[in-house]
């Protein structure tokens, strides 16, 4: 028995080296196999498909997948069919550089998403600027991605210090004058956009009665938030993802704070949370908008996933990317020089978030873009006039 | 004050009810149960399931869950757990790792990485005291506990299965002596303490209110230090460890913040374990050497490498490879050189001096910022900047860790798992932006930026390590680390002071790990605090043990397996993690020394 299982071990073991060889292998061969007679395009992904990021990186794919499909249902890009390359990088830093080097090394790839956290995705940039190869980090809001990053990164995510300006102002809009605050207390995301809101609120003389930083792998924030709201605020601001605000909004109400609440994201665990109703954001994206475009993606979406209740704005941002790397590489042409160019000239590429796309070509970003106030009511988000 | 008194209280709770199952399955095994954390995940998921996709009632999911948790701790210990314990410890807890990285990842695949809502099936805030408010699940959880322990308590101290745990938990070989079958009273334990894992997992999700597939792990890793700090295999100590943990926890967070948390956590461990070495109810251990090496040693003779061999490695690695490998082999290939300059630099303190430090993540992380600080703004060339990384990072962690070299035991490995991650904490505390742009290597004014450049950096690092490795043990200090690891009395009576060799090996260790920060840092251009995490501190722990504990060339080997196994396994990246974790069983299991290590 013990000889039968060390035997099976030993082939286990050298029947996945053999296996993964030639994997790396068949990688390398040469792609020109496709019905329409023209080569394929490929564009690479670097995301998370296992460990803690993984439900981003699903969120992604289905809707890569769904604009692929549709790309490729319309002629592709002049006849090239389109086709993603996922590499798994668990946004882990060790992982999105090899996955870069992976990516830079293979010819056949013109363009790469990803990665999905800045804390992967920065490290990486130097590998695909030095191999000119677009990093196209269509989910990264930190501004320092295109800021410090070279012609080489790109992105259609409105930033963080964007997005927080905005709700400083609209919060002291809605006739607010103090507010207690929780955010998340993270290098590429949570401290940038406090830093923006508390500069912001300063200008516009929205009061912060406290802030605490608080960290999204902890459970119980109660201690935080008794400080927090102690100065008895107006209302409350979390600067944070969508399943930290679950968690936060949920233990407000438990320690007995019942003004607005102002945070969240369109994500399934926050729109489930009951004490979440009334939670009040900025929305890039949402699947209540009766514009057409929105409309056709969100049925094609449902019809593609039946299983998915939710449209959030992961998938709508990965489809838009999607559809401006296409856009883009029609202007342009397929190869990695020539879908630089591409980015560089595309122009009112039409998407679901923002309704067209033109790039601010200094910032590399989304010229001027938009948000629009949405309230969760009945666990779905609508736009909001109050 | 209340409020925070009540909030603590609440938290404490929680962690009491982990805890308990960690200490009992430590205290019959003594085995670091790393796979208990994804129990506490696994229950919360499967309980999700139950009730709102198949739609059982509350009582009837939690009975279901607690028998699959039971039933899967069972085929665990006697699959993995037990058939390694037996002789090899240190190899079990490696092998309970694997489990838990198998477990984490099956429970994503079956129900989504995706964070869920837990449906509420006890009212979580009809209560309150002042303006905290608090529900019936809260009241539940606390009875739970309560019953949990008087049960506990009564079963271990009358029943004879629980006289039995008692026994074997004593001295396990007695116990075997006197007739009590070990194997099945540590079947029973690991069966309950999976199956309270799982109740655990379903209180927390109850508590937070959403849950995913990783979710306990942060609870888990406070349980754990809920059970060391109570004395680990005392199950009383476990409740007041938690309790004790979760009062002074609130009030932590509530004078410095959330972001001190896991600061304030490893501060309270290593005080009470400075001041009670044995925990707040344990015993002080008497145990000579650390129990995860001491016994190892003796164990296992390291294949004997031919001299021609060496020369074939030095080509192959340092010629052939960067002349033939395309970018993307050398860039994995940099990574696993890295890791194996920290993992030989590891073996002094793993192998040679006995202790099994868990946080080697934290002089890593201090390499890398000194070395990144350090050229950044002070414009050091980075070739200063490497040696020196290395040895701010040895002087910072030695003062560090100084306190703690009194410790025995299991004691000193969470002891140092808690410097790791207080010491990364405290770096978040404050520069919690990440560094950007930082300078690469140059030569002469040319920038050494490709793959083939850092590769022949690392390789040219990692010839030193190993040569002065070689060296160290092949010296009359070397020989006394050795004693030291070997049986710690005998040392003493020779005239050895134990203590202080220890720390000098942690010093030469945090050296190269310092190293290894550097050559990271310079290598990605950008770091922040995520990088440095548990799992890297486990991750070079894995590596040292598979290549052989003791030997610093296994450190390469074990980096190669690791590393480059990961990356080998992209062909199936839904099933990456779970096959990465069997490979990692099926090689601990038959060469439970290290690969490079026949079995005695």
């Amino acid at each position: 028995m013990k000889k039968l299982l060390r035997g099976a071990a030993v082939v286990s073991v050298a029947s996945l080296t053999i296996v993964g060889l030639a994997a790396c292998a068949s990688d390398s061969a040469a792609s020109t196999d496709s019905s329409s007679g023209k080569s394929t395009v490929y564009f690479g992904v670097s995301a998370a498909t296992t460990g803690q990021y993984a439900q981003y990186g699903e969120q992604f794919k289905e809707a890569f997948d769904l604009a692929v499909e549709q790309v490729n249902a319309k002629g592709g890009i002049d006849g090239h069919p389109v086709a993603l390359k996922y590499e798994d990088s668990q946004s882990d830093p060790k992982q999105s550089v090899a996955v870069a080097q992976k990516f830079v090394g293979d010819d056949s790839i013109s363009l790469v998403f990803g990665d999905y956290s800045s804390a992967a995705s920065i490290p990486a940039s130097p590998i695909y600027t030095a191999g000119k190869l677009l990093q196209y980090g269509f989910n990264n809001s930190n501004p320092d991605f295109t800021a410090k990053g070279t012609q080489y990164q790109w992105s259609t995510s409105i930033t963080t210090s964007a997005t927080y300006t905005w709700t400083a102002d609209y919060i002291k809009k809605q006739g607010i004058d103090s507010v207690g605050v929780s955010y998340l207390n993270t290098a590429d995301w949570g401290i940038p956009a406090f830093d923006a809101f508390k500069a912001e609120a300063k200008k516009v003389g929205l009061k912060i009665t406290d802030a605490e930083g608080v960290l999204d792998t902890s459970d119980d924030y109660r201690p935080s938030l008794t400080k927090a709201v102690a100065g008895k605020p107006e209302a409350f601001v979390h600067i944070g993802y969508g399943p930290d605000a679950a968690k936060i909004v949920t233990q407000l109400r438990a320690i007995g704070y019942d003004k607005t609440f102002y945070g969240g994201q369109d994500e399934e665990s926050f729109d489930g949370t009951k004490d979440a109703e009334g939670a009040i954001n900025g929305a890039e994206f949402l699947a209540s908008n009766p514009a057409k475009e929105v409309q056709d993606f969100v049925k094609a979406f449902k019809k593609k996933y039946p299983q998915e209740t939710e449209v959030t704005g992961f998938e709508a941002g990965a489809y838009d990317a999607l559809n401006v790397a296409v856009a883009a590489a029609k202007i342009g042409g397929t190869s990695r020089e020539g879908i630089l160019a591409g980015f560089k000239k595309v122009k009112d590429v039409p998407s679901v978030v923002y309704g067209k796309i033109t790039f601010d070509q200094s910032t590399r970003r989304v010229a001027s873009p938009q948000l629009t106030p949405s309230i969760l009511k009945d666990g779905s988000w609508v736009a909001y006039n109050g | 004050m209340l409020d925070t008194l009540i909030a603590g209280l609440l938290r404490g709770n929680v962690y009491a009810l982990g805890a308990v199952g960690i200490s009992l399955v430590f205290g019959v095994m003594n085995v670091v149960n790393f796979a208990q954390f994804s129990f506490f995940g696994l229950g919360a998921m499967l309980s999700w399931f139950f009730i709102v996709k198949i739609g059982l009632p509350f009582w009837l999911a939690l009975i279901v869950v607690l028998a699959i948790c039971g039933a899967l701790g069972l085929l665990i210990n006697v699959t993995v757990v037990r058939p390694l314990a037996k002789y090899l410890p240190l190899a079990a807890m490696l092998s309970t790792y694997a489990i838990s990285l198998i477990l984490d990842n099956a429970s994503q695949m079956a129900f989504s990485a995706q964070f869920r809502v837990f449906p509420d099936v006890l009212p979580t805030s009809n209560l309150h005291i002042g303006n905290m408010r608090f529900g019936t699940s809260d009241v539940v959880m606390l009875g739970t506990t309560a019953v949990i322990m008087i049960v506990m308590t009564l079963f271990l101290k009358y029943g004879k299965v629980g006289r039995a745990i008692r026994a074997t938990a004593q001295d396990q070989e007695a116990a075997l002596q006197m007739g009590i079958p070990v194997g099945q009273v540590q079947h029973v334990s690991f069966v309950i303490a999976s199956a309270l894992g799982g109740l655990a997992g379903v209180f927390i999700a109850l508590y937070v209110g959403v849950a995913n597939p990783t979710s306990g792990l942060d609870v888990g890793l406070t349980a754990f230090v809920a059970a060391t700090l109570g004395g680990l295999g005392s199950l009383v100590g476990a409740v007041i460890g938690g309790f004790v943990l979760g009062v002074l926890e609130a009030f932590g967070i509530h004078f410095f913040g959330d972001t001190a948390r896991e600061i304030i956590v490893f501060v309270i461990l290593i005080v009470v374990l400075i001041v009670r070495p044995g925990g707040l109810l344990g015993k002080v251990p008497l145990v000579s050497s650390e129990p995860l090496t001491g016994t190892f040693l003796g164990k296992g003779r390291p294949i004997r490498i031919p001299r021609w061999v060496w020369l074939a490695a030095f080509v192959v690695g340092g010629v052939v490879i960067p002349l033939v490998a395309n970018d993307y082999v050398l860039t994995t290939g940099t990574q696993v050189l890295i890791y194996a300059i920290i993992a030989a630099g590891f073996t002094v303190t793993a192998g040679q001096a006995g202790v099994m430090a868990l946080g080697q993540a934290g002089p890593i992380a201090i390499g890398a910022y000194t070395s990144a600080l350090l050229s950044l703004y002070l414009h050091f060339p980075f070739w200063v900047a490497l040696p020196v990384a290395g040895i701010v990072a040895a002087v910072v962690a030695s003062i560090l860790a100084s306190p703690i070299w009194g410790v025995k035991g299991h004691y000193i490995s969470i002891a140092t798992l808690g410097l790791g991650i207080a010491i990364v904490a405290v770096i978040q505390l404050v520069l919690p932006q990440g560094l950007y742009n930082i300078p690469v290597p140059e030569w002469f004014g040319t920038p050494l930026n490709t793959p083939q450049a850092y590769y022949l950096i690392d390789f040219g690092v990692l010839v030193l390590t190993l040569l002065v490795m070689w060296r160290i043990r092949r010296s009359h200090l070397g020989k006394v680390i050795s004693s030291v690891g070997s049986d710690e009395v005998a040392a003493l009576a020779s005239g050895v002071r134990g203590r202080n060799y220890k720390a000098l090996s942690f010093a030469v260790s945090g050296f190269f790990a310092g190293i290894g920060g550097s050559l990271l840092a310079h290598q990605y251009t950008y770091i922040d605090p995520t990088i440095f995490t548990m799992l890297m501190s486990l991750l070079v722990v894995t590596i040292v043990i598979l290549g052989g504990i003791n030997l610093p060339y296994g450190a390469v080997i074990g980096a190669i397996v690791l590393i480059g196994a990961m990356e080998l396994l992209r062909f199936t990246p839904e099933l990456r993690i779970i096959v990465y974790g069997l490979v990692l069983i099926l090689a601990v299991r038959f060469r439970p020394g290290g690969i490079l290590v026949k079995n005695a």
